[in-house]
């Protein structure tokens, strides 16, 4: 009795402290958001604001084009998640459902491009996309983010599929249907939460990708995504924490509001093939 | 409706060969089953059958089509597979319906067939529900109902009734028996369990390691098993083995069993001296008097009420024949079971005298396992 109370106890501590440390640094850019500049150069912190500065959110919207940002960020992510899906399901699905010869090395070799650092790889890209004419334009980043996005998708969708039981297709089959048509009128409708999910992931990859969209688009003012653009802001001599604190909240809304629409969706598409 | 005719058939996985040329002519409107332990190829051979799979070599018709090479598809089959296999998005209606919309069959005659087959198989009330909120007995009825909207050439069934808990089974059994009867659909169906093959069966086909023991109806194939393998396989307790050496006695070839010579009357003299297999129903055993009578103290007794099941060592001289029943080894080798019907109660550790006809020993070559004919 006694040792089940201290279990919970060990428990919820556990979880308190957890959430401390996660939820800490959002909490102090929230508080950084909204103090005076000069309010936060004073020891100890304040770890709430006398007046907090609601209006800075306005400010940085009125002095930075920080909605052309999150607009090129959300048409690159949907780009690159659309392009890296549309691989991914089929690289996917054969990866789980296909024994050819090899396969399971391919499949392996496909993870050795998401060890390899993005910077490694942005040298040889960047000279590909000088040479066809890319440099500067959003195509560039949605290309190079794909590169980096495809082997976890493939992966996140193969171990989906895996737990979808061939007989579905197979009946689909028997019933009528092509392999593709199969794939398309079955197993995908079946899947749509490992669908949901996945994308979702490619779509937080690419939203927090910065190392291409530094390299391809410095120079392409127009096209600077979210991440970009908010590191523009940090100064050479000065920086205004609480306006960088604001727009990077404003950066991260976007996200935040994704999970909450897709929770449902998620947590049945990462705990897919538990229940059966 | 159509029969179906399999001709040599070989399929290999890489070094492992499955089915080892599988022959079979299903006519018109039989209900052949295909048993055998796990793992003996009869999944694959249904999907050979069906075009999921790709035979290594062979020929499959049906009907006078060779559809050896044609999509699942377009062979106008139907399956009924072990996990049910319904569209998990789809309601029961659609579910029963997508083979026909495939076909670009009229909504309103797609309707029609599957109120009838919902009707037939007292689904109706289903219709509008998600196969995830079915139980595991409706999802079954709604398997066989998207199978039988199709009115298909040929129903192939994989262990169908396996997911089922007991009682529902041998319900289904009935059902899936009636339904044949009443559509008159070729059925090539599956299962590990021998009894599902007695009862269901017009014929049976007996497999083991991709090669068939035997083909044969229900009675034939418990009566006259081809080789030890099938003997053992049919019937429940399995058959009881011993291992004996033919001699010749006075009146003719004898075999060495419980202590005692026992002859019978087979021409096997040409086996004098060599060693043989003997079969003997747990069945044939009687109490008290009877040709070949001998004394044991079994070594446990099981009551089942009308029945009982007596265990008993087998004489070291006779020991040595291992059956292999269901897939699993049955090391049967040094009891054999005595199923004794209809008798009062028999203390447990006493000596009992048992007895048994000779006519109905079963004799197998100790080689090749194959019947001693006689
Ligand atoms: N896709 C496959 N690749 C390799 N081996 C397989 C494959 N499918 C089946 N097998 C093997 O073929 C044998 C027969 O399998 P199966 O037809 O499913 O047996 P059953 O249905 O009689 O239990 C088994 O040994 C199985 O491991
Ligand atoms: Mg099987």
């Amino acid at each position: 009795m006694t040792r089940r109370r201290l279990n919970i106890v060990l428990i919820y501590a556990g979880v308190v402290l957890t959430c401390a440390i996660l939820l800490f640094p959002i909490y102090w850019l929230v508080v950084t958001a909204l103090s005076k500049p000069i309010d936060l150069r004073v020891l100890p912190p304040n770890f709430w604001p006398e007046v907090p500065q609601w209006q800075v959110f306005g400010k940085v919207l009125g002095d930075r084009p920080l909605l052309l940002w999150l607009g090129n960020s959300t048409l690159a992510a949907a780009g690159a998640v659309t392009l890296s899906m549309s691989v991914s399901i089929f690289a996917g699905y054969s990866l789980s459902r296909f024994r050819v010869r090899g396969g399971q090395s391919l499949g392996l070799f496909i993870l050795t491009a998401k060890m390899l650092p993005a910077t490694l790889l942005v040298i040889p890209l960047f000279g590909i996309f000088r040479s066809v004419g890319l440099v500067g334009s959003l195509w560039s980043v949605i290309l190079a983010q794909a590169t980096l996005i495809v082997p976890f998708t493939t992966w996140m969708l193969k171990g989906y599929f895996d737990t979808i039981p061939r007989e579905l297709e197979q009946a689909a089959m028997v019933d009528g249907c092509s392999p593709l048509g199969a794939l398309f009128r079955v197993i995908l409708p079946v899947a749509t939460p490992g669908l949901a999910a996945t994308c979702l992931y490619g779509f937080v990859l690419s939203w927090s990708e910065y190392a291409y969209a530094r390299t391809f688009l410095t120079s392409a003012q127009g096209n600077w995504t979210a991440n970009l653009g908010l590191t523009t802001m940090k100064g050479e001599y000065v920086s205004d924490w609480n306006e960088i604190s604001a727009a990077a909240i404003m950066v991260a809304i976007p996200v935040l509001l994704i999970y909450l629409f897709l929770e449902r969706y998620l947590v049945s598409g990462l705990t897919a093939g538990a229940e059966k | 409706m159509a029969g179906i005719r399999i001709e040599n058939v070989r399929k290999s996985f890489g070094v492992l060969e499955v089915l080892k040329g599988f022959s079979l002519d299903v006519a018109d409107g039989e209900f052949v089953v295909l048993v055998g332990p796990s793992g003996c190829g009869k999944s694959t051979m249904l999907k050979i059958l069906a075009g999921l799979d790709d035979a290594t070599s062979g020929q499959i018709l049906i009907g006078d089509r060779e559809v050896t090479d044609v999509a699942p598809g377009d062979r106008d089959v139907a399956m009924v597979f072990q996990n049910y296999a319904l569209y998990p998005h789809l309601t029961v209606a659609r579910n029963m319906g997508f083979g026909l919309k495939m076909r670009g069959m009229a909504r309103a005659e797609i309707d029609r067939r599957v109120l009838e087959a919902a009707k037939i198989l007292d689904v109706e009330h289903l219709l509008d529900r998600r196969p995830k909120q079915l139980s595991g007995g409706q999802r079954q009825r709604v398997a066989l109902g998207r199978a039988i909207v199709r009115e298909p050439q040929a129903f192939l069934m994989d262990e169908p009734l396996s997911n089922l808990d007991a009682k529902l089974r041998v319900h289904m059994r009935a059902e899936i028996g009636a339904l044949h009867k009443r559509l008159g659909v070729t059925t090539i169906y599956v299962t590990h369990d021998q009894i599902e093959a007695m009862t269901m069966a017009d014929r049976i086909v007996i497999m083991r390691d991709g090669a068939i023991q035997q083909i044969a109806d229900p009675d034939t194939m418990f009566q006259h098993p081809a080789n030890l393998f099938v003997a053992g396989f049919i019937g429940s307790p399995g058959m009881n083995f011993m291992r004996s050496t033919v001699t010749m006695g006075a009146n003719g070839p004898q075999l060495r069993l419980f202590g005692q010579d026992v002859p019978v009357d087979r021409p096997i003299a040409n086996l004098a001296g060599k060693p043989v297999i003997v079969g003997l129903r747990p069945e044939h055993f009687a109490t008290g008097a009877g040709a070949v009578r001998f004394t044991v103290t079994p070594r446990l007794i099981e009551s089942l009420g009308s029945e009982k099941y007596l265990y008993i060592d087998v004489p070291e001289e006779n020991r040595g024949a291992v059956a292999t029943r269901g897939g699993e080894d049955d090391h049967r080798g040094d009891s054999i079971i005595a199923r004794i019907m209809d008798v009062g109660a028999i203390p447990q550790s006493a000596a009992i005298t048992l007895s048994f006809d000779p006519a109905r020993l079963y004799l197998f070559d100790a080689e090749t396992h194959v019947t001693i004919a006689g």
